[in-house]
């Protein structure tokens, strides 16, 4: 295939460096690799955070966090990943809120403990509650590289690595700036001769996805939107998932069609229920955006001050002086959770 | 009856979406808008929000964002982004209904930054998310942007959502793009298209009082003006009620306030 280009230079303004072609991750074949050394056995992943946690998050691993913007992201997850500390992180992902923020929010109270390195993303936000003032302090300061894609992009790069292809073509970055500053390409199109844009595939080191329900094995199922989670679980060469609820395998062999994570791309099984707060999870809580706004809050108080302490007051609160998430639950309170669930609505699960 | 900018916009998105399409909607008034529709002209228009879910029933309320649980509720399909973004890709989607800090004439749109370099921009916004493969692949644009001079730019900072690019009758081809491309600029003031010839932004709609001078004085372009410019439709009154009663009782979009 032959590259090419866009128009794009004729109206772009932007001044950049062009991204190396790589993998910021692990290359296709590692990634293969480690999914052939794996046992295939159906044998019993269930495990705590901490435990999860501790042996398969490492310092300068690229994380594939889950969910979307504020809709079933591994919240837990990350929540564990803080008080174990994890350093010159690269995050994947294609749009998140809190999840992000909370990493970001580490960083500034002790980036010898937590640290982003870049980010490879879409979007990075809280959509109606606000944009994100720790992705704004630390990019307009140069502090994290980012890699611009579309939602579609960074979801397909998930894709294409699930499907074991090192690249795949899409129909959108082209004539954008993103096809200057990130890392696809504009060729030929070897069978029309038109152009036509590829975009590398994304492995993470590590997935982070919380799941409505997954028997001990990992077979999962995702209820209301799947976002990207079951590619995330696919393309990463581990993958930690968080379950509201562990279910039967006699469950999953009666309806497999609805199993969207099969077993041998599952790692760990923590169930935890609420693991997605304060986002929302489909059939069992909606988003608290109370305290999303007061996490907001605090971070745009810093942003705007460069005053540590809220920062630190909320994380000594709500993360390094609890043992577990149940704990950080116990701070929210059975009301509030209690009013989230119902705010749900009771959208239908399968069990 | 009095409105505001905000139900003013949504109106006159509700006004441009025609009957028994589809739209791929970003949150906020975007949704609005085609909820509105559904409600009057248009009971056969469905919405696609990008966490996947395609022609959902909104009976649990407006959603707040596009990955809401909400926007699931009912719907006839339910997968994640890449089927969604695939179904537009493949041709399903007619609208794509987006936002941006910054558009030039030719409707290309900057939602990334703000600044000169990629690295280290002056203000960072928080990304492209679906709007780029929206206006890329969903098959017209449809715009919503508060009408600014500061946003009605010569030239963006970042080229997010592509429109017409350079104005180059193959720039879209040349992107490898499926859509046609901008067809809609919504705004508080005015409403715009494009020009088929020279694909520059056109005015064709202006707000009850204000001229065609005031709507050239908010952008930093030269803009291209309809022969026959016409007035902007208002809100009846059982418009208004819907919006407010219906659509957004909660006033989570509507009644938020303006800079």
């Amino acid at each position: 295939m032959n590259e090419t280009g866009s128009k794009i230079k004729n109206i772009s303004k932007i001044k950049y460096e062009p991204k190396a072609a790589e993998y910021w991750g692990p290359t296709p074949d590692e990634a293969r690799k480690k999914a052939v050394e794996k046992s295939k056995a159906l044998k019993d992943k269930t495990t705590t955070l901490k435990e999860a946690v501790s042996r398969f998050v490492k310092d300068g691993i690229n994380l594939g966090i889950g969910g979307f913007v504020n809709t079933r992201v591994p919240a837990a997850i990350i929540h564990e990943i803080i008080r174990h500390g994890a350093r010159d992180l690269t995050l994947s992902f294609q749009s998140n809120s809190i999840c992000n923020e909370w990493l970001a929010g580490a960083m500034i109270v002790d980036p010898d403990r937590v640290s982003i390195k870049r980010a490879e993303l879409s979007w990075w936000g809280y959509e109606i509650i606000g944009i994100a003032p720790l992705l704004r302090y630390l990019n307009t300061n140069g502090m994290i590289e980012l890699d611009d894609y579309t939602n579609y992009g960074m979801s397909v790069r998930f894709k294409a690595a699930a499907m074991g292809i090192p690249f795949i073509p899409v129909r959108d970055h082209g004539g954008s700036d993103m096809e200057l500053t990130n890392k696809g390409k504009m060729v030929e199109c070897p069978y029309s001769g038109r152009n036509v844009y590829i975009v590398p595939a994304c492995h993470p080191d590590v997935g982070i996805v919380n799941v409505t329900a997954s028997d001990v094995y990992g077979n999962a199922r995702v209820m209301g939107a799947q976002c990207t989670c079951p590619e995330i679980a696919l393309a990463s060469t581990h993958t930690i998932i968080t379950t509201e609820r562990i279910i039967p395998t006699e469950s999953i062999r009666t309806y497999p069609n609805l199993t969207e994570i099969p077993y041998p791309a599952v790692d760990a099984v923590v169930e935890q229920p609420f693991a997605s707060y304060p986002g929302a999870c489909y059939g069992n809580y909606w988003f608290d955006m109370d305290h999303l706004r007061y996490y907001r809050g605090i971070c745009d108080e810093f942003r705007k001050t460069g005053n540590r302490d809220g920062l630190k007051k909320y994380f000594d609160e709500y993360i390094f002086s609890c043992e577990t998430f149940d704990d950080f639950l116990e701070k929210i309170g059975y009301k509030t959770l209690r009013k989230l669930r119902a705010m749900d609505g009771g959208q239908p699960i399968i069990l | 009856m009095e409105y505001s900018a905000f139900e003013m916009i949504s109106y006159t998105g509700s006004r441009v979406l025609e009957d028994e399409k589809i739209v791929f909607v970003g949150t906020g008034l975007p949704i609005i808008a085609a909820m509105h529709a559904q409600l009057t002209h248009a009971p056969n228009l469905y919405m696609i929000y990008e966490a996947g879910s395609l022609a959902p029933i909104l009976d649990f309320g407006m959603p707040l964002s596009v990955g809401d649980t909400r926007a699931a509720r009912r719907a006839c399909y339910l997968k994640g982004l890449c089927a969604v973004f695939e179904l537009t890709q493949r041709g399903y989607s007619d609208y794509a209904f987006i936002g941006g800090a910054q558009i030039d004439m030719h409707g290309n749109l900057c939602s990334t930054l703000e600044g000169d370099v990629y690295e280290k921009p002056n203000v960072r916004f928080p990304g492209s998310g679906g709007a780029g493969a929206m206006a890329a692949n969903c098959e017209k644009t449809i715009v919503i942007m508060a009408l600014e001079r500061r946003r009605f730019v010569k030239q963006v900072d970042y080229v997010t959502s592509i429109g017409f690019g350079d104005g180059s009758p193959d720039y879209r081809e040349r992107a490898g793009v499926m859509g046609s491309g901008p067809y809609r600029v919504i705004t508080q003031f005015a409403l715009f298209g494009f020009d088929e010839e020279t694909r520059r932004m056109k005015l064709l709609e202006v707000a009850p009082g204000k001229t065609v001078d005031d709507i050239k004085g908010m952008v930093e372009f030269e803009l291209l003006v309809a022969p026959d410019v016409k007035e902007m439709a208002i809100p009846t009154e059982e418009d208004l009620r819907l919006l407010r009663e219906v659509v957004d009782p909660e006033g989570y979009f509507l009644k938020r306030v303006t800079r």
